[in-house]
């Protein structure tokens, strides 16, 4: 039962990073990014080359994928989504090009990195007792230490300094930002670029324990709308929450409906919208 | 154009498709597999497109096409029933799926139920790959027989396929119910239906203040859109004389969207030629296969980008003359 | 006679509530009109009684059958129907489109019998395109009836609006903010069309800012401010009311005009 739970938070603190990046976007922009899992995908490739294939320290593969998102993030928002933003502000635009935008990253992995599952070495070796019988290896209690820091510094930054405090206050009311001076265009894509390299971060700490191959990122976009939509879109708390639930749930589906975790899960969502439409903590 | 050109229009592509098309391919079976195809997934982006007529994205098509499939090939194959019982069951059982589920989904809006249908077709693959003893699994259901005779009291009304071109019989079949299908979704377009539809899509409360039934007819919709993804997803299988978990993926979910959004989500046709364009097109450029999703990705970005209302909004000579692209049919 | 009756209704949203233990009657054939500053929760109370938000407390009683937070096609049903501000109509189709989709109510026809194009049906469809004629007519867009409504103009797009719901057969007519917006002349021409609505033998029950427009054309008023009513009477007795007077006074000078 511990074990289960331990395992459950290791990787709900990770699926809260990819989490935090797709309610950030939504809430700037009210775009669903339907491409996310993919972003994280090419985080951990990234990772891959750098750490595994280079042999340069995990620290620089975590920057370097880290820094390569950004760009990419930044880049989704110069060529795709600001012209269509500028045009129309319907879901449904959007919505397709970031699924347009899925399968072109999608299709991009398999012609460059093939099908082929890929791993690294692991970066600490060594397995942590907690009690008689519940183990957490190092390598997953690094991932905790630096996934729970991240976390924990994107909610500063989100609160203490000023640009945090301008993506809030575009996140509130894009309008009202403009107003006041906001800088809308250049937020935007400081927060495409920050999102995506949350996705970016949480992939490079993936491939350090489970590896990667091309075609995780439809299921873990799936996943990161799960998590929201049980915390709620566009809420930083809710993020955080349903990444941690999904995570737990997850771990405890596996264990005792092997197999068959996501349909229960699935199910339960359904349920659970039925009743709460926009989640634990989304506006109602 | 004015009510003559556009029954001549449609004698014209009528006899193109029934008739010559057919016997341009009488010795290419390749060929008139894959028209046959074509016809059969644009019956199923009709169900997608309709959903976004009432102004939901169905990212799950997919997961409906699959239930229909399995339904199809277990009928077939476990319960010993004919192809066509099957069929008409494939139909029943998704759209059964689709108005229970979609009873508390159609009340999420905008992209909370995009992403929940997307989610959808994930979890059908699951579910078809943990169901080991009724789907087989990972394995799949093989060798499903053609379809048999057809008769009522004695009389064939449809040959079994194994004794005559099972070809040219699977394309008629598909054509049948490609007709059928663009009828039904013609007549609720032009109809009182189609304008409550359309209603829906442009603002639901407006809808509602004047008594419309805002969830019911949403739930209508669906059921026909997953109706249609289960005929669809049973004739496929078929054809195929198989089917896979992943026979129906995410993917094809998503092309269901590009084929309604190339072809243009203000026209009753839309999916139709969208599907037709851009799957047989497709099939000409041989070789090119290992990139087909990544054309496919640079044409839905490239259409969000530069032609957002489709390829019948492209104002070719012999299109002018039409409605604003919310004014329904062609 | 009251028609409509609101007993203690509230809505909270959070800790706050925007609206706060009201009551009041609406009598059969008159004109009602809701008023008070801004975020005195007017139009909550506008969304509480077309239902299209759940109250969190009280009733609203229509021909003394109970409809709180009841489904807002169901109540229209009933025979209440709210109208929406100007940008709230169906931007692409025509003017006689809009109206003809809100004949819904008229209809003796089930979808299927649309379907198949019964006649029925086609009887339906015809007496839709007659009516809507002539509610158009009467709302003096006849001549704009072929205009795609997103070209209209405010003054049009407010009375589609009302159009269209009228077309839905109200025995009370809900308008949300009539006359927001309007200059002297439009006003007027407003004023005149919620007269008109009333002589068709329909109640009234409007929610406004525009304190002018109210006096001339209303047989009561309440006024709302910080969620809960302070007055209730005829205009003459409003426009004295010292409660009233201090609630506009406490915010903008312009906004009293009286």
């Amino acid at each position: 039962m511990g074990q289960v739970l331990i395992n459950g938070l290791y990787s709900g603190v990770q699926y809260a990073l990819i989490a935090l990046g797709l309610t950030l976007i939504f809430s700037l922009m009210n775009v669903m990014n339907f491409a996310h899992g993919q972003l994280y995908v090419l985080g951990g490739f990234v990772t891959y080359y750098v750490y595994g294939v280079l042999g340069l320290p995990f620290v620089v593969a975590l920057l370097a994928a880290g820094i390569t998102l950004a760009v990419v993030g930044l880049l989704f928002d110069i060529l795709f989504f600001r012209k269509v933003l500028a045009r129309s502000a319907r879901d449904e635009s959007t919505m397709l090009l970031a699924t347009g935008t899925a399968l072109l990253l999608d299709s991009l992995f398999i012609i460059f990195f093939g099908e082929k599952h890929r791993g690294v070495p692991t970066v600490i070796s060594g397995v942590m007792r907690i009690s008689n019988n519940i183990f957490l290896p190092y390598s997953r209690v690094l991932i905790i230490i630096i996934s729970v820091a991240v976390i924990v510094f994107f909610i500063l930054f989100m609160k203490y300094t000023r640009c945090g405090r301008g993506l809030r206050a575009m996140a509130q009311d894009r309008e009202a930002a403009k107003l006041m001076g906001v800088n809308v265009d250049r937020y935007s894509m400081f927060g495409w670029a920050l999102a995506a390299m949350l996705a970016g971060l949480a992939g490079a700490m993936l491939v350090s324990v489970s590896g990667v191959n091309s075609g995780l990122g439809t299921w873990l976009s799936i996943k990161a709308f799960i998590m929201v939509m049980i915390g709620g879109a566009g809420v930083i708390s809710g993020a955080i929450i349903g990444g941690l639930m999904l995570g737990i749930l997850e771990s405890f589906g596996s264990s005792f409906l092997p197999g068959n975790q996501y349909l229960a899960i699935f199910i339960a969502l359904i349920i659970f919208l039925a009743i709460r439409p926009r989640g634990l903590l989304g506006r109602q | 154009m004015n009510r003559k050109q556009k029954i001549l229009l449609l004698i014209v592509a009528l006899a193109f498709y029934l008739v010559l098309l057919p016997y341009l391919c009488r010795d290419r079976n390749y060929l008139l597999g894959v028209i046959t195809t074509a016809s059969v997934l644009s019956v199923i982006s009709a169900g997608v497109w309709l959903i976004f007529y009432i102004g939901r994205i169905n990212i799950g098509q997919g997961a409906f096409a699959l239930i229909g499939g399995y339904t199809g090939a277990i009928a077939i194959s476990k319960l010993g029933l004919s192809f066509w019982f099957g069929l008409v069951m494939a139909g029943i059982v998704s759209m059964l799926v689709g108005i229970i589920i979609g009873l508390p989904l159609l009340r999420l809006k905008g992209v909370y139920f995009s992403m929940i249908t997307l989610s959808l077709t994930e979890t059908a693959r699951l579910t078809a790959q943990s169901l080991v003893p009724i789907t087989n699994g990972p394995n799949g259901i093989l060798n499903l027989p053609l379809p048999g005779e057809l008769s009522f009291f004695g009389i064939t009304l449809i040959p079994d396929f194994a004794k005559v071109n099972k070809h040219i019989a699977m394309f008629y079949l598909s054509a049948f119910l490609l007709i059928a299908s663009y009828a039904v979704l013609y007549r609720i377009i032009n109809s009182r239906v189609g304008w409550l539809f359309r209603s829906l899509q442009q603002n639901e409360d407006l809808a509602s203040s004047f008594g419309v039934d805002v969830p019911r007819l949403r739930v209508i919709a669906f059921a026909i859109c997953t109706f249609y993804a289960g005929i669809g997803g049973a004739f496929f299988v078929a054809m195929q004389q198989s089917i896979y978990p992943a026979t129906f993926s995410v993917q094809d979910s998503t092309y269901f969207l590009l084929y309604c959004f190339l072809g243009g989500l203000g026209y009753v046709f839309g999916p139709l030629i969208g599907t037709f364009v851009l799957y047989i097109g497709f099939e000409m450029l041989q070789g090119l296969n290992e990139y087909q999703p990544l054309i496919y990705a640079l044409l839905m970005i490239g259409m969000m980008l530069w032609l957002p209302n489709g390829m019948l909004s492209l104002r070719l000579p012999f299109l002018a003359g039409k409605k604003s692209p919310l004014g329904g049919a062609k | 006679m009251a028609i409509m009756e609101i007993h203690n209704l509230s809505k909270r949203f959070g800790g706050l509530a925007a609206v706060n233990d009201v009551s009041f009657e609406v009598k059969e054939g008159e004109i009602l009109s809701v008023i008070g500053p801004n975020g005195a929760g007017k139009s909550t109370l506008f969304k509480l009684i077309s239902s299209f938000l759940p109250a969190s407390a009280g009733k609203v009683l229509f021909q003394g059958e109970d409809i709180t937070s009841q489904k807002p096609h169901i109540v229209a049903r009933k025979g209440v129907v709210r109208t929406f501000q100007e940008t709230t109509i169906f931007r692409e189709m025509t003017v006689t489109d809009n109206v003809v989709v809100a004949h819904h109510l008229h209809s003796h026809t089930s979808l299927l019998g649309f379907f198949f194009g019964t006649r029925t049906a086609r009887q339906d469809e015809k007496e839709f395109r007659e009516r809507a004629g002539d509610i158009l007519d009467f709302l003096g867009l006849g001549a704009v009836k072929n205009e795609v409504a997103k070209n209209l103009p405010h003054g049009h797009l407010r009375a589609l609006g009302v159009a269209m719901g009228m077309a839905a057969n109200p025995k009370i007519l809900l308008l949300d903010e009539p006359f927001a917006g309007m200059n002297a002349q439009e006003t007027d021409e407003a004023l005149g069309m919620v007269r008109g609505i009333r002589e068709r033998g329909v109640t009234v029950l409007l929610v406004e800012h525009d304190m002018s427009a109210v006096m001339k054309i209303s047989d009561r008023i309440v006024v709302l401010n910080f969620g809960k009513m302070i007055a209730e009477g005829d205009p003459e007795a409003i426009r004295s009311n010292e409660d009233v007077i201090e609630a506009y006074l406490g915010r903008e000078d312009e906004e009293i005009g009286i």
